[in-house]
């Protein structure tokens, strides 16, 4: 971060800025705790040949077990799923257009800056040019909540066919089971190697954050963290007088033990996925 | 009778008269057995005993083609008869006082064939690897604990298998133990599997001596139930391993059936999904081709429904075998397959030199003197 003579509160600015909702925290705290169940309990089955297969379905309580807590996870999934689509939903009925759910700064559908953001960060990787400057949500979180859209969308949904066949096989030939299974253990492999290595990296590892970012767990950022992150996003709120009326108290002792512990943790068992993962595909 | 002096000196040769009575031969005198002495004590050197085959003779000429009157005549190094019978004091299988009692046989056989002696001595090499642990196994399996732990007079013990006379090694075409007789030897109990075995597939190929395309021979009963290591059908240990036995000659099928929910379930150690025997029945396995197969396709409803009562004709044409890098018979598996690792790598791929590029810039940022924490060139005047 870059130092400055006088911090944000010196000038007169907010401490802390709020920057998720109460129920954007929630959904993705029970994004974590879901995925990780799913993980934990679906990987044994995926990489049954695994030397560590068998203890860590034992350590679930068993398969049955393991079979249980994935479809207890796979309740919660499709809860936050249908619970973030239905606070959209609500926030039209409430007055904000579709137009800026769909498109503009505040949404997540990529748009042709986010492209130019993309060339535009490899140019800078690459020397050839200044880092890009990141509105609301850079690309790659919009690639992270889309990815959990399309994710939950095909994982769920062939899920939902290996858990009901009976049910699925009065419209579905046989092999569409074996499909099923195919695309249901690749997609939950690509999103778990995907989260536990570059979603890690980019919001949490990279050095500029190392070791964790804490601010969806606490909904608030410093204003050295905006301007850092998200400037064209801090430029266009100062621009609109909005600053102040963002202002957050800063976080409690309690919610922010409780963040670096879940924080922590899933990123402690992301990397263990990471390393079982490797340890069967190279075995 | 012999001994009759009562001489404390003779007492080691000593034979009471009454040693026969309760016996077999309880109707028998000495001279019956031993003769070519007379009257008289001490007896001539010229005494000999009749052998038992004299009037067992059926026994006799089985004893005289075994391996142990082979092995007696070169090495003197094996049983006789009354080694497992007795010499005065013949019982007969029937009494439970006797050693060739089924309850008795498997300690009478293993008294030598759990002996290391015997064992590292006559079942030294390789093949014969099996023979030295046998009694051991014996008694931990189902035939040995039917007899030691239930009491089961009926459960098979050594002599059921390998004959009580005319013992042979398996390699010797003669032998009950020779992949030849195994069905009957085994059916001799197992009348009704090893009658269902003949009608199948295996138990065609093993009549006719046909050999599978990769060189197989057709099983016989211990290539899937082992000899000694014999488990009852409905252990854990039976369920789960019989998988790999199948696999040892249906190699692409014991491959594929991992690739499918059923057989990862099996491999994690859990009886909670179809093994092979599930599907294709234990014994009346047939081809696919056959009507009378469980796989057949109209059959296949009926097989599902066994596990899945609500199976219908869509969901029976899930492929239980289904392999994904099988382009030609799974079409549909192999570009799901293909098309999921393709994103698969394409996503990773992209990500990870995103990632790499990203670190190497703020390194070099760093090490050219810069903050190397993404200052960024450009940023725009921030009013305070």
């Amino acid at each position: 971060m870059a130092k400055r003579a006088l911090n944000a509160a010196d000038r007169g600015e907010p401490r802390y800025l709020w920057r998720f909702t109460p129920l954007q925290r929630t959904l993705h705290a029970l994004v974590i705790v879901s995925f990780l169940g799913l993980v934990l309990t679906g990987l044994p089955l995926r990489f049954a040949y695994a030397p560590w297969a068998r203890v860590l379905v034992r350590a679930m309580g068993g398969l049955q077990a393991a079979g249980l807590i994935h479809r207890f996870c796979a309740l919660i999934t499709f809860g936050y799923f249908f619970t973030h689509v239905g606070s959209l939903i609500y926030r039209t009925l409430r007055g904000t257009p579709w137009k800026r759910i769909l498109w503009g700064p505040d949404s997540m559908v990529p748009q042709p800056k986010d492209f130019r953001d993309l060339v535009g960060m490899f140019r800078w990787f690459l020397g050839r040019g200044p880092r890009p400057q990141f509105e609301r949500y850079s690309y790659m979180e919009k690639f992270d909540y889309l990815a959990v859209f399309w994710g939950v969308a095909i994982i769920g949904f062939s899920g939902l066919l290996l858990w009901f066949p009976e049910f699925f096989a009065r419209f579905l030939p046989g092999w569409a089971f074996n499909v099923a299974t195919i695309i249901h253990g690749d997609e939950a492999l690509l999103a778990m190697s995907f989260i536990f290595t570059v979603h890690f990296f980019n919001v949490h590892l990279r050095p500029e954050k190392f070791p964790i970012d804490l601010v969806i767990f606490t909904g608030r950022a410093t204003a050295d963290y905006l301007k850092e992150e998200h400037p064209l996003e801090y430029v266009r709120r100062q621009e609109a007088g909005a600053i102040a009326g963002l202002a957050a108290p800063p976080v409690s002792r309690a919610a922010y033990l409780w963040s670096m512990v879940l924080g922590f943790a899933s990123l402690g068992l992301g990397v263990l996925v990471i390393a079982l993962v490797l340890w069967a595909v190279l075995h | 009778m012999v001994g009759r002096s009562g001489a404390p000196q003779d007492s080691a040769l000593y034979v009471p008269a009454a040693i026969l009575q309760d016996t077999k031969h309880s109707g028998l005198g000495c001279p019956d057995c031993h003769r070519g002495y007379e009257a008289g004590y001490p007896h001539r050197v010229a005494t000999r005993v009749v052998p038992c085959q004299t009037c067992h003779e059926h026994e006799g000429r089985d004893w005289e083609a075994s391996i142990h009157a082979a092995n007696a005549a070169s090495t003197g190094d094996a049983p006789t008869c009354v080694r497992c019978h007795g010499s005065h004091i013949v019982n007969g299988p029937s009494d439970r006082r006797s050693p060739t009692h089924a309850l008795n046989v498997a300690a009478l056989c293993g008294s030598c064939h759990a002996d290391p002696r015997i064992t590292g001595t006559y079942f030294a090499t390789a093949s014969k690897a099996q023979a030295r642990t046998a009694v051991a196994q014996y008694y931990k399996t189902v035939h040995g604990n039917a007899l030691t732990r239930d009491g089961l007079v009926v459960s098979a013990t050594c002599n059921d298998c390998h004959g009580a006379h005319k013992v042979l090694p398996a390699d010797s075409a003669a032998s009950s133990v020779n992949r030849r007789n195994i069905p009957a030897t085994c059916g001799a109990c197992h009348v009704g599997v090893v009658e269902v075995y003949e009608q199948s597939a295996h138990g065609a190929a093993y009549r006719s001596g046909r050999k599978s395309i990769e060189g197989h021979e057709a099983p016989v009963c211990v290539d899937c139930h082992s000899a000694h290591g014999i488990v009852r059908a409905d252990q854990p240990q039976w369920l789960l391993g019989v998988v790999a036995e199948c696999g040892t000659c249906h190699e692409r099928l014991y491959e594929t059936y991992f690739e499918t929910y059923h057989g990862k379930v099996t491999r994690l150690g859990f009886t909670l999904a179809a093994t092979c025997s599930d599907c294709h029945t234990p014994h009346d396995m047939r081809p696919a081709s056959d009507p009378r197969s469980s796989v057949f396709p109209s059959n296949l409803v009926a097989t599902c429904a066994r596990c899945h009562p609500a199976a219908s004709e869509n969901f029976a044409r899930y492929r239980p075998h289904g392999d994904a890098r099988d382009r030609a018979r799974h079409p549909q598996l192999f570009w799901t397959w293909l098309f999921m690792t393709a994103l698969l790598v394409g996503v990773m791929a992209f990500f990870g030199i995103h990632t790499v590029l990203w670190l190497a810039r703020l390194a070099i940022d760093r090490v050219r003197g810069g903050r190397g924490t993404g200052e960024q060139a450009g940023r725009p005047e921030l009013r305070n």
